[in-house]
């Protein structure tokens, strides 16, 4: 079990690693690099004085050497004026006016710097664990809501094959899958929260939920994220209740004359959740996506609002930071998804 | 001229009708699942369990049934009578089932057929009897035929009909004096520049059916591919491809959409060298194909292969590196750009689920005795192992593509999808969000759109895995 | 409260000699209202004054004074800062606004009200500048405000050295080789500096009260106020968080010159650039007032009960065609058939109504001067949709299969404006590709796409905007516009301080700019700003100018 478990932690790093110098490529090209001088420096600055500013702050390397400053493995070069007074490199992002001999020579991901956010002007890791504390709680409610309806339905579902209730949950959990976030989320917003329909139970902004996550400002966000993933699970529930109901051990309990109900919640359930429960960890990084979406339609700054941000201002390090955390997530859960698997079934056991 | 009502001279008649069908179905949708708990609870012996629901919860479920059937009988009704009755006593529904009338001749006559043969159509003939599967069949056969016509149904141009005057106008609205136009009204109103929002929500179906299924066909081309020897092959080369599957996996979509998509990326060319990559699938594909069928007809098998690198390397040309010697085959920038994207982020998942499944089939007799026939790697991938993974390929296809349209529309949201004009149904509803409250059938008519396909293909490929798990 | 006209004949044997030139203007129907006025207090007339000398009451300012205290939550975009003088948008400047204050201020109307600056006064051809700094205003750091910090700053703002200072071309008149003038700025003593300008400016005051023209402390120009805070403003930073809020406090160190600073707080709150998020903030209740309303949203905004207040400017969206740039190697826009041809199928009051849903007026011609807005506005010919006309000039350039890519950002009212147009274009029979970029990739190349929308400002002068973007060596022509006789006629423009005399020469170069097809300008749009009501002295400025010291609820 240990050898497996450090054998996903080495190719989690593996992963972290190529995906981390993929976007590094990518976002290093020379029009993303211009791009982002004139995000900083003004948009209206000359191609000469673009040319400078990459040169002055530590853009101007080889791609294969910067990569190696941000990992941390070689030593970020300083710039500095005729009077021997720093005025940029990386080590100085974020640390305006410290002098020459105080700038640390490597500032690395090893080093245990993540660097600086061009787009919020604060390091990295800053922006990282505050937004994620709040995708975190965006998230844990989404579950909360979705994990115990789905798994009611699916159950309910999966319980009479091919009854009528059967047939409505299904169709009902199919519909959700049918509805995007960007179309559930924006019926929700007129319907539960504008002036014009007049109901407003609940905010369309989550933005002061940053403050504290209110039923008002909440519900909405957290009921568009849990609808999508809510009818996946609950699918998946369903066949997998199905498959129990038919088994043999199940036939037996019933002939011993043991009551519908009795049979559902005794035997039935215990086996028909352990493949839901693969389902639901692996749900994890696809809502990110679903995440991505309801953040920036509610205003809630959280880490997929980050993403977007970050992208859409090529904020180098704020990037790389958010792929090595969605690799983290993903193959954690993954990790998760198969020990959490084999615990729950005794059959299946680990190499 | 009046602006149209919704029913035209029907509704006296059959306004009354629906509401009582609908609520009907609301009662009997509320009241079934409480008989069911109920019956379940007070039946405690073990006779109440054999004999399944009680008297209530069977009372409820045929009520259930029998209003759903009201229900689809109403709108049958609707569709038909809006169909016959004159041209001046119908409403907007009428006008729109009149408009789709191509969409239901083709509709009748495919399921006229499927029901003829269906004893040799296997798994499509077996689907008219599974109410899902028939159910998602006609609701995705409508928008194909709605896509094919869109050109006959639709009243104006979707990009260039803007009417001064009909700017977010609601439906039914006719058009200015003087209307010289070649219809009168605006069947479900103007969107925020004027346009025809029925004619642009038919005509988006035309480039969501002409993306979705194609990207999701290359998808599947490169993920059989790979998976199919990454399954059975085995070793080194099935780690580095599970290795770079599972790298794009964990990639977030929107990140990789946003790097992918970005003009700086699109403008060093990224995209099209992407796409020259991965357009190659198709022909290695066919060409591994053919080559392993028809190994022992040489003549057949250089005829099969020239025409296919022939015909493929022209439109391979054309389609990835817009250098079609001849001229006619390209494909727009932003399109290729989606296009390449959507494949790019679908093709591993197939990877997996073609490489586990592989996994799985290789330890069948069936391989075994053509290995012991002596028949090469490729035969039995492309000849054995791939016919008997259809039945799951094929249910993942049909989701895949409801993925995709959803997908597509992800992007638009996020303006990285296509040009601001397309009629697709992702863009428009994007455009047309802002104001839902105030303006709602511009996002709406769309929305409806893309839910109504993605629910057909989740309800086909429902019906496609319980008809093939029958088998 | 009115001045009594008495006091403003008492001093009028001091009054600018300018000023009453342009009184007489005034009084002749020359010139309207509001140019007076902007023109007077530009020459440094108190705004009491400038309306005495017109025989008019100052008119009443608004009778309720703010209460002290309270919160006012402002919808904004919350953008990093940098050097002021690099600031390029007008945001920025509202974030720092209540910690480093400018010169003087551009009100709603057109005129100047002296802030550090006390008052200052012109010589009669506008060559020399005295101002006298405001006695009594400290900064934050205890030290006085002197004149040494004016000479200080208004150095810094004739360094083009500086990447991305825009100062310079506001401080034209004194800029020599990059840098101010030897002897340019003289300080007289502790409050009073004496500028001695190369050539007449009648406008260089508008350019002190500009948004980059905040005024830094002497030691600290350069750097971003958000590093050290130190102002003369009455507020600090509680809160600073780039796209997302920024918080200002009332500085209690500080002791304020000013009678404002009504409010304890003032958060800005960025809702992104999806005016359909701002409406549901709103009808959340987490804010008070908007930035801009926009397109459908001002109507819903005023059906909400909230209070709009708006005015009309010179800012307008600009699709122009560059003559300059290739497209497969070829020219398509350097010939003035295809400019004309997509000009004449263009019906200017389709973008307005589509693009903008009316908010504005329609432009006369395709020029880029404000009929109502800009003083040196001469009225040519009006522009009519011609499209046989069109057909036959595209025709004849061989253009007809040419397919124009149509570039804009992606926003509401920028990208409904241009799609109008190119509906039009595509209904005419032209060929047209939509690009829409988003807004941080868009204005990395804005000046060289072959064709595309561009948003422009409002300035107080036509002159101003055909200076900054027509000029054959502006560093802002879009356009490609390189033209050695409209050049020669803006050099003289400029040099004329009359405007009856400039509007003969203005005339001269909207013909040009009409005739040579150099891009089409569809309106001048009206802007619009929404606040509950209770909020005081939040009324839309032609600048999006928010300065938190006067705002206060009632």
């Amino acid at each position: 079990m240990a050898g497996f478990i450090i054998r996903r932690l080495g190719v989690m790093a593996l992963t972290a690693l190529s995906m981390t110098f993929i976007v590094f490529l990518l976002t290093n090209l020379q029009p993303n690099l211009e791009k982002l001088a004139k995000t900083q420096a003004g948009a209206r600055i000359t191609d000469a004085e673009v040319a400078s500013w990459i040169d002055r702050n530590g853009y101007g390397a080889p791609m294969l050497t910067r990569y190696g400053e941000w990992l941390g493995v070689l030593p970020a070069p300083l710039t500095t004026d005729a009077d021997g007074r720093a005025i940029g490199g990386r080590c100085l992002r974020g640390h305006p006016g410290l002098a020459a001999e105080e700038v640390p020579r490597f500032c690395g991901v090893l080093q245990g710097d993540w660097g600086y956010s061009t787009k919020f002007r604060r390091p990295v890791t800053e922006v990282i664990a505050e937004r994620l504390q709040r995708t975190g709680l965006l998230m844990a409610w989404a579950f909360a809501t979705m994990v115990p309806l789905a798994l009611i339905v699916g159950v309910l579902a999966g319980m009479r094959e091919g009854s009528a209730l059967d047939r409505g949950l299904s169709t009902l959990s199919i519909a959700t899958t049918s509805t995007p976030e960007y179309v559930s989320g924006v019926i929700f917003v007129a319907i539960f929260a504008s002036s014009m329909v007049g109901l407003k139970w609940f905010t369309g902004s989550a933005k002061s939920a940053v403050e504290g996550a209110t039923f008002q400002n909440f519900t909405l966000p957290v009921a568009t994220v849990a609808l999508y993933g809510m009818g996946y699970i609950a699918r998946m529930t369903r066949a997998s209740m199905a498959e129990v109901m038919t088994a043999q051990y199940i036939r037996t309990a019933r002939l011993k004359g043991l009551s519908f109900r009795a049979v559902v919640l005794r035997h039935a359930l215990r086996n028909a959740l352990i493949a839901p429960f693969t389902v639901i960890m692996l749900q994890f990084p696809w809502l990110l996506t679903g995440v991505v979406i309801v953040e920036s339609l509610f205003v809630y700054p959280g880490f997929g609002d980050a993403l977007v941000q970050g992208a859409q201002n090529n904020d180098i390090d704020l990037l790389l930071a958010v792929s090595v955390v969605a690799v983290i997530v993903v193959l954690a859960t993954q990790l998760l998804s198969d020990i959490g698997y084999a615990a729950l079934n005794p059959r299946i056991r680990v190499a | 001229m009046e602006p149209l009502s919704w029913t035209g001279a029907l509704g006296p008649w059959l306004v009354p009708t629906l509401e009582a069908a609908l609520i009907a179905l609301a009662l009997a949708a509320l009241a079934h699942p409480l008989a069911l708990l109920a019956g379940y609870r007070m039946g405690p012996g073990p006779e109440a369990s054999r004999s399944g629901p009680g008297r209530a919860a069977r009372l409820t479920g045929g009520l259930l049934r029998l209003s759903l059937w009201a229900l689809a009988a109403v709108i049958v009704a609707f569709l038909i009578g809006g169909l016959l009755v004159q041209p001046d006593a119908k409403g907007i529904l009428g006008r729109i089932a009149t408009r789709l009338w191509p969409v239901w001749l083709s509709l009748g006559a495919s399921f006229a057929l499927v029901a003829l043969f269906r004893r040799r159509l296997g798994l499509v003939g077996h689907l008219l009897g599974n109410p899902a599967g028939a159910v998602g069949l006609a609701l995705v056969m409508f928008w194909v035929f709605a896509a094919l016509f869109a050109d006959q149904i639709a009243p104006f141009d979707p990009v260039t009909d803007v009417i001064a005057g009909m700017k977010n106008k609601p439906p039914g609205t006719p058009l200015p004096p003087p209307g010289d136009a070649a219809y009168g009204y605006y069947l479900l109103g103007g969107d925020a520049l004027a346009r025809d929002v029925f004619s642009r929500a038919v005509a988006g179906a035309r480039v969501v059916l002409a993306i979705a299924p194609a990207a999701t066909v290359f998808a599947f081309m490169v993920g059989i591919t790979l998976g199919l020897p990454a399954g059975y092959l085995g070793g080194r080369l099935d780690i580095l491809l599970s290795f770079l599957a599972n790298l794009v996996l964990a990639f977030p979509v929107i990140l990789l959409f946003f790097l992918l998509v970005t003009p700086e990326i699109v403008a060093m060319g990224v995209p099209t060298y992407m796409a020259g990559a991965l357009f190659l699938f198709p022909l290695i594909f066919l060409t591994i194909l053919w080559n392993s069928r028809f190994r022992t007809r040489p003549p057949l098998r250089a005829a099969l292969i020239g025409a296919t690198l022939g015909l493929g390397g022209w439109l391979y040309a054309g389609l990835a590196w817009n250098a079609d010697p001849l001229g006619i085959v390209s494909m727009p920038a932003g399109v290729l750009i989606v296009f390449v994207s959507v494949v790019f982020v679908n093709a591993p998942s197939v990877f997996r689920i073609v490489r586990g499944l592989t996994l799985d089939i290789r330890t069948r007799d069936y391989v075994a005795a053509a290995q012991t026939r002596g028949e090469g790697p490729w035969y039995i991938m492309l000849w054995e192992i791939l016919p008997n993974a259809r039945g799951p390929l094929l249910v993942d296809f049909c989701l895949r593509i409801g993925y995709t349209t959803i997908l597509l529309g992800t992007l638009g949201f996020f303006g990285l999808g296509l040009a601001p004009e397309s009629p697709d149904w992702g863009t428009s509803i994007n455009a047309g969000r802002g104001l839902l409250q105030f303006v709602p059938f511009p996002p709406l008519v769309p929305a409806v759109a893309i839910m109504s396909l993605v629910l057909g293909l989740n309800l086909l490929a429902d019906g496609l895995r319980e008809e093939s798990l029958k088998e | 409260m009115t001045t009594p006209s008495s006091r403003a004949d008492a001093r009028s044997d001091r009054t600018h000699p300018a000023a009453r030139m342009y009184a007489r203007e005034h009084r002749a129907g020359l010139m309207d209202r509001r140019e007076f006025l902007g023109r007077a207090t530009a020459l440094g007339l108190t705004s009491a004054a400038a309306y005495a000398l017109i025989g008019q009451p100052e008119p009443a300012r608004a009778q309720t004074v703010p209460q002290r205290g309270g919160t006012l939550r402002i919808q904004m975009d919350c953008r990093e800062l940098a050097d002021p003088r690099t600031y390029d948008w007008s945001e920025k400047a509202n974030e720092t606004r209540g910690i480093i204050e400018y010169l003087a201020e551009l009100k709603r109307d057109g005129t100047l009200r002296p802030m550090l600056l006390e008052r200052w006064q012109a010589n009669e051809d506008a060559t020399e500048y005295t101002l006298h700094v405001r006695p009594g205003v400290t900064w934050n750091t205890g030290e006085p405000f002197t004149a040494k910090d004016v000479a200080a700053n208004l150095d810094g703002w004739c360094d083009t050295s500086v990447e991305g200072n825009s100062m310079p071309s506001r401080m034209a008149a004194m800029v020599e080789d990059g840098k101010a003038a030897e002897g340019a700025i003289e300080i007289v003593d502790d409050l009073t500096v004496r500028l001695h300008l190369l050539r007449p400016d009648g406008t260089l005051m508008f350019g002190m009260a500009d948004y980059p023209a905040a005024v830094m402390h002497r030691d600290k120009i350069g750097t971003s106020v958000a590093d050290h805070g130190i102002g003369t403003g009455a507020y600090m930073f509680e809160e600073f968080k780039v796209g997302e809020r920024i918080v200002l406090v009332r500085n209690p160190e500080h002791s304020y010159w000013g009678d404002g600073a009504w409010l304890d707080r003032i958060e800005f709150l960025d809702y992104g650039t999806d005016p359909s998020a701002w409406l549901a903030g709103a009808d959340a209740d987490e804010f008070d007032v908007t930035h801009e309303t926009v397109s459908d949203f001002i109507d819903i905004f005023s059906a909400l009960g909230w209070v709009e207040s708006s005015v009309g400017t010179s800012s307008t969206v600009v699709i122009r065609p560059n003559q300059e740039a290739e497209v497969d190697g070829l020219r398509p826009y350097a010939d003035v058939r295809v400019r004309r041809a997509l000009a004449l199928a263009i019906d200017n009051s389709v973008p307005l109504e589509l693009g903008i849903s009316g908010r504005g007026r329609e432009s006369r011609n395709n020029f880029h001067v404000a009929p109502d807005v800009h003083p040196d506005y001469a009225e040519i010919e009006a522009h009519r949709q011609d499209i046989p006309e069109a057909l036959r000039l595209m025709e004849e350039a061989g253009m007809m299969d040419f397919e124009h890519e149509l570039v804009s950002i992606d926003d509401d009212y920028r990208k409904n404006t241009t799609d109008a147009v190119a509906a039009q274009l595509r209904d005419a029979g032209f060929k047209v590709r939509r690009t829409v970029l988003p807004g941080s990739t868009f204005w990395n190349d804005w000046t060289k796409y072959p064709f595309s929308s561009t948003n422009w400002a409002h300035r107080e002068t036509g002159i101003q905007l055909l200076n900054l973007a027509y000029r054959s060596t502006a560093a802002w022509n879009e356009c490609g516009f390189r033209n050695a006789e409209f050049d020669a006629l803006l050099d003289q423009a400029t040099a004329i301080a009359d405007d009856t005399e400039r509007r003969a020469v203005m005339a001269k170069l909207e013909r040009i700019m009409v005739d040579e097809g150099v891009a089409i300008i569809p309106y001048f749009r009206a802007l619009y700003r929404h606040a509950k009501p209770g909020v005081l002295n939040i009324e839309m400025h032609p600048k999006y100018e928010i300065n938190v010291h006067h705002l206060g609820w009632a």
